[in-house]
């Protein structure tokens, strides 16, 4: 019994971490309509930046807020230099110069930074609650990791439905030709989009690397996927899917290596995503289907 | 038997390869008239051999998830042959070395190490470090009669005579090292639950192996990891249900680490004991050194983890072992200082010194491999155990002793154990431990 809670705590954990990357995906694909695979590179590089503060004596919470600024402009720089050339092009261009960017962005990170594993101590202490004689795999870390995901998939549901800005960016991100005859400033929405996007994708990094432990140029690699097939399972478009498909593919990864083999998680999330694909190929929250024409 | 059919092998890649042509020449006289000692003129013998050098390659992970700790062993080989070449050199050769990155991915290993042996033309491979990575060459490095001795790795894939003559491993097997652990666990903890948290691949399999001979009706979990998956939260909830109190790890530094934060999150505290691979207490204290400011109150977490050694370390500055490694680093002037890691390269640098003597004073490829497998044995090193060369066994260190991690230095528990592959008895080695010559230089007879 007590190992199952345990799996159940951890996967939900590493749900959250999921869907702390899967947010920052639906967000740019929202606003831009391209898939991001510059986002690990992106967030990592933010945190890298972060760590290095940290290792030098400043706190976490400085590291945290430096990420965040980064990311914002990293995005916004990179959505104005290497991204605007491409955009209203085929859509594959942009996706091929993302993945070219997340390359390039590992290996500047190497040259930063050099390649070795570092150690990322969480802000809050990792050692799970007493409950009885033995401890939960629920630490006051990971509801940190928690709050954080809850909050910044509150933040962008509230900013997409309730705010003018929201609405600005999903019409650009829909039909540039019909928003800019409204009056929607197109390019400072695509711009913001962006920088918002790896704003999210820097939180999720800082959250990752306390989550992993120890950090290395490639340590966002292996959540590229999961975070996908979390975005995918969300149906790419809602914050409220992302963390949800988190969640799951995380519930569900934890208990197959729990109870199984930790060499099946490959093939484990491989199939949830094609049987999720086959039976709603939207998506389980997915409105696309009704957008798309 | 394997000799005809390597002069047959090595005849077929010196047909092919124009730039041998030559070569083939000098290895007849060399072979002829070898064992004259100094006073025979120096010859372009081989490949990558001329009068006063002897070029030697390696393949390393310099960058990427292999590169900690193990990017510091070519610094380590490159200090030693400095240290050799300063000192007059190997038959009045002075040794170069030339080592390569391949990031740890086999498609790079292969392409490196076709570039070593046909553009850089070395004499012999030495120290490919890796079991994925190494095992994509293998094949090329048989075909075309490279000598490649002393692989960086516990596999035991490198003891195939028949199949790969010219390979040789150098570290004790994962085998014979999960069955040292075993007998030590059995012998010492009879009522222990043992569980296994062990790397998804060869290095967990056979060490498992070696120790299930003994452990068998001790063992109450099993668990594996994939490298690169980093949680390992699922894996110690299973060992901490299961009751195992006494937990065998085959596991890389990194996962050594992870595996006891992620233990401490989960109250679980089992007696943990690190094969030789993942206890280097220097890796692993500087990854965990961070934790040990905050959360984790002792600043060492690895006290009384047991774990076996095989050479000496650098947490034991009076072996006269760990002092001529001191003393070659120095005199480098490369910076940083002698971790494990280099301690290894030099060692290795240290047999392959040992070989290259052997071989007499103008080898070819196939005299080199002659001399591992009829002197390899007789070789006094730093390696606390004799080498198993032979002509039908090419695997390395035949032994290693028990200890237990107190702070940064290791408490000896067994005396040093020596067996086989498969059912052989483990016993205590009968031999004076070893001693580096004055000179620094190893100085043996060659065999022919």
């Amino acid at each position: 019994m007590r190992e199952f809670i345990n799996l159940t705590l951890g996967g939900v954990i590493t749900g959250a971490v999921y869907a702390a990357f899967a947010l920052a995906l639906v967000l740019i694909w929202r606003s831009t309509r391209i898939v991001n695979f510059a986002q690990g590179a992106m967030g990592a590089l933010t945190t890298f930046i972060a760590l290095s503060l940290i290792e030098s004596g400043q706190s976490y919470w400085v590291g945290l807020v430096v990420a965040l600024l980064a990311g914002l402009v990293l995005g916004a720089v990179i959505e104005r230099l290497v991204i605007r050339p491409v955009e209203g092009g085929p859509e594959l261009n942009a996706v091929i110069v993302t993945l070219g960017l997340f390359i390039a962005i590992q290996a500047l990170i190497s040259v930063l930074f050099g390649v070795n594993q570092r150690a990322f101590v969480a802000p809050f202490s990792t050692i799970g609650f007493t409950v009885g004689d033995s401890n939960l795999a629920l630490s006051p870390n990971t509801l940190f990791t928690l709050g954080a995901v809850l909050l910044v998939m509150a933040g962008l549901v509230a900013l997409f439905r309730f705010t003018r800005v929201g609405l600005a960016m999903r019409a650009s991100a829909f039909g540039q030709e019909v928003a800019r005859l409204l009056g929607v400033r197109v390019g400072r929405m695509l711009t913001l989009g962006w920088a918002l996007a790896a704003v999210v994708g820097s939180l999720a990094g800082m959250l990752i690397a306390a989550e992993v432990t120890f950090v290395a140029p490639t340590f966002m690699d292996s959540l590229i996927v999961f975070g996908f097939v979390a975005a995918v399972l969300g149906g790419l478009d809602s914050p409220i899917g992302a963390v949800v498909g988190g969640l799951l593919l995380g519930l569900a990864l934890s208990y197959v290596r729990g109870y199984f083999s930790d060499t099946l998680t490959g093939m484990a999330a491989l199939v949830i995503l094609v049987v999720v694909l086959l039976v709603r190929p939207g998506g389980l929250f997915s409105t696309t289907q009704t957008r798309r024409a | 038997m394997t000799r005809s059919s390597r002069r047959l092998v090595s005849f077929v890649a010196a047909a092919t390869v124009a730039t041998t042509l030559a070569a083939c020449g000098g290895g007849d006289s060399g072979g002829g008239g070898g064992g004259g000692g100094g006073s025979e003129e120096n010859e372009a013998s081989d490949v990558g051999i001329t009068e006063d050098t002897i070029k030697l390659g390696a393949h390393y992970p310099l960058t990427g998830v292999a590169a900690p700790g193990y990017s510091e062993i070519p610094t380590g080989v490159q200090a030693y042959f400095d240290f050799v070449n300063a000192n007059g050199g190997v038959n009045g050769r002075q040794i170069e070395f030339t080592y390569r990155d391949d990031a740890y991915n086999p498609t790079n290993t292969s392409q490196i190490v076709n570039q070593l042996v046909l553009e850089d033309e070395v004499f012999a491979i030495m120290g490919g470090l890796g079991t994925p990575t190494h095992n994509a060459v293998t094949d090329f490095l048989n075909s075309e009669g490279v000598p490649d001795l002393f692989v960086a790795s516990g596999s035991r894939l490198w003891d195939d005579p028949e199949e790969k003559p010219y390979t040789f491993g150098w570290q004790p097997d994962y085998e014979i090292e999960g069955k040292i652990i075993g007998q030590y666990v059995a012998e010492n903890f009879p009522d222990a639950k043992v569980g296994l948290f062990l790397q998804g691949d060869d290095f967990g399999e056979d060490g498992a192996a070696g120790a299930r001979q003994f452990l068998e009706d001790q063992i109450v979990e099993e668990q594996t990891y994939v490298p690169g998956n980093t949680d390992v939260r699922p894996q110690i909830s299973a060992l901490q249900a299961a009751g195992a109190d006494l937990v065998l790890g085959f596991n890389v530094p990194s996962y050594t680490a992870l595996s006891q934060l992620t233990a401490l999150q989960l109250g679980y505290d089992p007696q943990w004991f690190y094969s030789n691979v993942g206890s280097d207490p220097a890796l692993v204290g500087a990854l965990l050194a961070r934790f040990s400011e905050g959360q984790v109150s002792d600043a060492s977490l690895l006290d009384g983890v047991l774990t076996t050694e095989y050479i000496p370390g650098v947490d034991t500055p009076d072996n006269p072992w760990t002092q001529l490694w001191q003393r070659a680093w120095e005199e480098s002037g490369q910076e940083g200082e002698l971790t494990n890691f280099r301690a290894y390269g030099m060692s290795q640098a240290y047999t392959m010194v040992q070989a290259l003597q052997s071989a007499g004073q103008n080898p070819t490829r196939d005299d080199l491999v002659a001399a591992v497998e009829q002197a390899g044995s007789e070789w006094e090193g730093p390696g606390f155990a004799p080498f198993r060369y032979s002509e039908d066994k090419h695997a390395g260190y035949s032994g290693m002793l028990v200890s237990r991690i107190t702070g940064t230095t290791a408490e000896d528990l067994t005396p040093v154990l020596v067996t086989d592959n498969g059912d052989a008895e483990i016993e205590e080695l009968d031999r004076e431990a070893t001693t580096p010559p004055e000179s620094g230089v190893p100085d043996e007879e060659p065999i022919n």
